[in-house]
């Protein structure tokens, strides 16, 4: 099996694993990153969605062979404790339910404000139209993504 | 001797600090049995305080609303709570989690334990200041003295457990709560945000192994033949072994046992058993036939038959609803570990009792010798309220060593082998008299018995009354009423989702009482208030629902929500009501618009009247995610063609998403009566007041769900 090198969350990491290892199964069964949620393995609910290189890209749909010298953020890195504005907005406004799908939200919510600053409702529908919630938490997802907007002025 | 008033003892160990263990079933009678606390409250030493949470946290938010009664009571500094997800065993036999009733059940017995401890830790301080108990008082983590004197619950806590426990500890007026009725966080909020927390998927145990399982496309067939070198072959796999449920894969990561089980189901030939040629389309002849034909009785007020015969006019309605998927977002999982003489069980479970005991026998270990961790769920719904998944690990783990071994179903499994809501045909009709008056109404149901199915084919006795929630208890004075249930069976294995069939029932009684305003030239709120009449109380059984509490969440949301404004062409509002098992009062009203053909759902009103509100941020919150619940299954179906369903996964199964995700406005009628449970009741009224707004917008009847685009256009 070929080694690849990757860097998540600020670390180097080399992994043993065959090329088209799908990056959501290297982060949760090698590299015991749990945060990142399987929910489908087929790219429609965005459970798995991390930060390559600054763009939230579902992992499930992400091979290792071509993320090999990138740099991946997972909900883990997003922060050292918690104090993202995104984190801290999705706690203030209470977001989560039963909380499985929320690393994936977050990420997406991350990466939508670290491109626009403050997003329009259209730009949120936009970014999250490919995640599933199966609790309902939407309209307090709205409300966060604008707090942290709010926030980040 | 014990007997029920003795709900409450101090259990902990000396040095351990207060520990009170309290029996949660509240409906026990009085009985001889050894004490088996089902609770436990900790007050340590040091300050902090454990409670153990005797249900089952999947997103309703049990492990934030049970700790809050306590604090309430024993007036904690709510910082300083650790919350913990009880261990099944004999101390905790009831953590079966369902039905809206994790408060109601509870309410009274956390509240009795936390103001015993209150009263206990008054007792320790007035001991050591030499005072009488009536001069101390308790706030936030501490009892306080006359003249300033404080002592906080950690140094107390030992010299409290000597206190001898109250009996009947008095217990706060709602005037003076602190916590209760205010907005507060969910417990796990921050875990949850930075990735920390742990559903069943998440577990990692030194040595773990993961397997997925082969199955069969039509449920309950079996392999005939297969090659087990190809899964062998692929890297990673390490056995393939035979279950009563298929062919387990195990392998060193998920990945490669998927993969191998891919590999191994190119070699692999099924007898797909008697479910083969089952289908949705071949039931539903099935079921139009038996809304002709004989059925059990549910409810029946005088006669409904000869009141119908005798009626000026009679309007006659089908509703059709289709089987449902639970669609979990965290798929079916379980992590099980044989060792020696056990056997542990990771998992997320809405029956951990039940788990424990099935995974023991799937085992042939006892019950008694069998641990279970409940975890986060990712979702339940109803659908971990099985042990199929669980039992089904147990036995991978076994033929394959002992583990441990996480058992993982990928969305197709979850899809194809859930417990599926079954579908069912609604025949409504309503007589009519001489002044358009309903002189009567006939609601026959026509279906699989979920209930059937759950209790392993046999019959049982409630199987109508079970089948009918929503249609038996109609809430309006109607001279005759009958409801009946036809059963038609179905081999596909069938389960408990979210408000289960008071969705359906609800959906075509709700409608079909907008047929009859219309036709009959009333306002749907005029005529369901008309309906609901000068009686207080109207009686199902044992239960009875209060109407004035219906009535008045009716006429807060259709005021709210401007009823009877003028609306632009295309665009309408939609009522619908219900009293949630006689013990949840919601009224909805729907804005939607319909232009060229396109459904937007604009915002959804709803006054909701639950009793004393515990957490109004977790109310509010199941209100949102009840009603998204509730207007997805009017887009999903799953279909049945060949005993296989035809729907695999999120794509062709299309949940609601952030985008189409109407406002929601939410109105609290405040009450003094017991908190009932709110995870189930917003669910129920989402469709119907949806439909009839589309009604009230197009013209256009919609009898049918999943809505098809066509019949809008």
């Amino acid at each position: 099996m070929p080694t690849y090198q990757l860097t998540v969350n600020g670390r180097l990491r080399h992994v043993d694993a065959e090329p088209d290892t799908p990056l959501l199964w290297i982060l949760r069964d090698t590299l015991g990153l749990t945060g990142t949620k399987f929910g489908c393995g087929q790219g429609v609910c965005g459970s798995c969605t991390i930060h390559l290189d600054g763009q939230a890209v579902k992992s499930c749909q992400t091979r290792l062979k071509d993320v090999a010298e990138h740099t991946i953020i997972t909900v883990e890195g997003l922060s050292k404790d918690g104090s993202h504005p995104i984190q801290k907005a999705w706690l203030a406004e209470d977001v989560a339910q039963c909380g499985y799908c929320q690393p994936g939200m977050i990420m997406t919510a991350a990466a939508l404000l670290k491109h626009k600053a403050h997003p329009t409702d259209g730009d949120i529908d936009g970014a999250f139209a490919g995640h599933i919630c199966r609790c309902g938490t939407y309209p307090r997802i709205r409300k966060a993504v604008k707090r942290a907007a709010g926030g980040a002025k | 001797m014990t007997n029920r008033r003795d709900f409450l003892r101090v259990t902990g160990a000396v040095g351990a600090g207060l520990v009170l263990g309290l029996h949660l079933d509240a409906k026990s009678k009085a009985g001889t049995a050894q004490f088996r606390p089902n609770a436990f409250l900790a007050l340590r030493p040091d300050g902090t305080v454990c409670i153990s949470v005797p249900k089952t946290e999947m997103g309703q938010g049990v492990r934030t609303s049970l700790p809050l009664i306590v604090a309430e009571e024993l007036d904690l500094d709510w910082s300083r709570i650790e919350v913990v997800t009880a261990l099944p065993g004999p101390e905790f036999k009831a953590m079966q989690t369902g039905g809206s009733t994790s408060v109601s059940s509870t309410w009274t017995p956390l509240r009795k334990a936390g103001a015993a401890a209150r009263e206990m830790l008054k007792a320790a301080a007035a001991a050591q200041w030499n005072i009488g108990v009536d001069q101390c008082r308790t706030e936030n983590g501490f009892v306080l003295g006359p003249r300033g004197r404080k002592l906080s619950y950690g140094h107390l806590a030992e010299a409290a457990a000597k206190q001898p426990v109250p009996k009947d500890p008095m217990l706060k007026q709602p005037a003076d709560y602190r916590l209760l009725g205010k907005r507060t966080p969910r417990f796990d909020g921050p875990a949850i945000v930075t990735g920390k927390a742990v559903f069943g998927l998440d577990v990692r145990r030194p040595g773990q192994r993961f397997a997925a399982v082969l199955r069969c496309p039509v449920p309950g067939g079996q392999p005939r033949a297969w090659d087990e070198t190809k899964g062998l072959a692929v890297q990673g796999v390490k056995a393939v072994v035979k279950v009563p449920t298929g062919l387990a894969v195990v392998a060193d990561s998920t990945w490669a046992a998927f993969k191998g089980r891919e590999a191994l189901a190119t070699s692999t030939t099924w007898d797909e058993g008697v479910g083969k040629d089952f289908s949705t389309l071949a039931l539903e002849a099935k079921m139009r036939a038996a809304l002709m034909g004989p059925a059990d009785e549910a409810r029946r007020v005088g006669d409904a038959e000869k009141a119908l015969a005798a009626a000026t006019n009679v309007l006659e309605a089908e509703y059709a609803f289709p089987y449902q998927a639970h669609a979990t977002v965290e798929p079916m999982n379980a992590t099980v570990h044989i060792q020696g003489e056990g056997v542990e069980t990771w998992t997320g479970s809405q029956s951990p009792n039940e788990v424990q005991e099935r995974t023991a026998a799937a085992v042939g270990l006892k019950t008694e010798q069998s641990k279970v961790n409940v975890t986060l769920l990712g979702g339940g719904f109803g659908r971990r309220l099985g042990t199929d998944f669980s039992t089904e690990a147990a036995l991978v783990a076994k033929a394959a060593g002992g583990g441990p071994i996480q058992v993982v179903w990928d969305r197709e499994d979850d899809f194809c082998h859930d417990l599926h809501h079954p579908a069912t045909l609604h025949r409504m009709r309503a007589g009519l008299d001489g002044s358009g008056a309903i002189s009567a109404w006939a609601h026959r149901i026509a279906g699989p018995s979920i209930l059937r199915s759950w209790m392993g084919g046999q019959k049982s006795p409630d199987q109508a009354s079970a089948e009918a929630g929503g249609a038996l208890d109609i809430p309006y004075a109607i001279p005759a009423i009958t409801v009946d249930f036809a059963e038609v069976e179905a081999p596909t294995p069938l389960g408990w989702l979210r408000a289960v069939e008071i969705v359906p029932n609800v959906f075509a009684r709700e409608c079909f009482l907008d047929e009859v305003a219309h036709a009959t030239g009333k306002d749907p709120l005029q005529l369901r208030l008309d309906l609901l009449g000068d009686q207080d109380i109207v009686k199902f059984g044992q239960d009875e629902a209060d109407l004035r509490r219906l009535k008045k969440v009716l006429q807060v949301a259709t005021g709210k929500a401007g009823w009877g404004r003028k609306l632009t062409a295309g665009r309408g509002l939609g009522l619908a009501c219900h009293a949630y098992d006689c013990r949840t009062y919601v009224a909805q009203v729907a804005e939607v618009s319909v232009v060229k053909g396109r459904l937007r759902i604009h915002k959804v009103t709803c006054a909701v009247d639950c009793g004393i509100v515990v957490n109004p941020w977790g109310l509010e919150a199941q209100v949102e995610g009840g009603i998204a619940f509730g207007l997805s299954a009017l887009f999903t179906q799953i279909t049945w063609e060949q005993g296989r369903t035809v729907q695999t996964g999120f794509q062709d199964f299309p949940i609601l998403r952030l985008p189409d995700m109407p406002a929601v406005e939410i109105h609290v009628v405040l009450s003094r009566e017991a908190p009932s449970g709110m995870g189930e009741p917003p669910v129920p009224l989402a469709i119907p007041a949806v439909l009839n707004a589309i009604f009230a917008a197009t013209g256009k009847r919609i009898r049918r769900v999943p809505l098809d685009g066509e019949s809008l256009t």
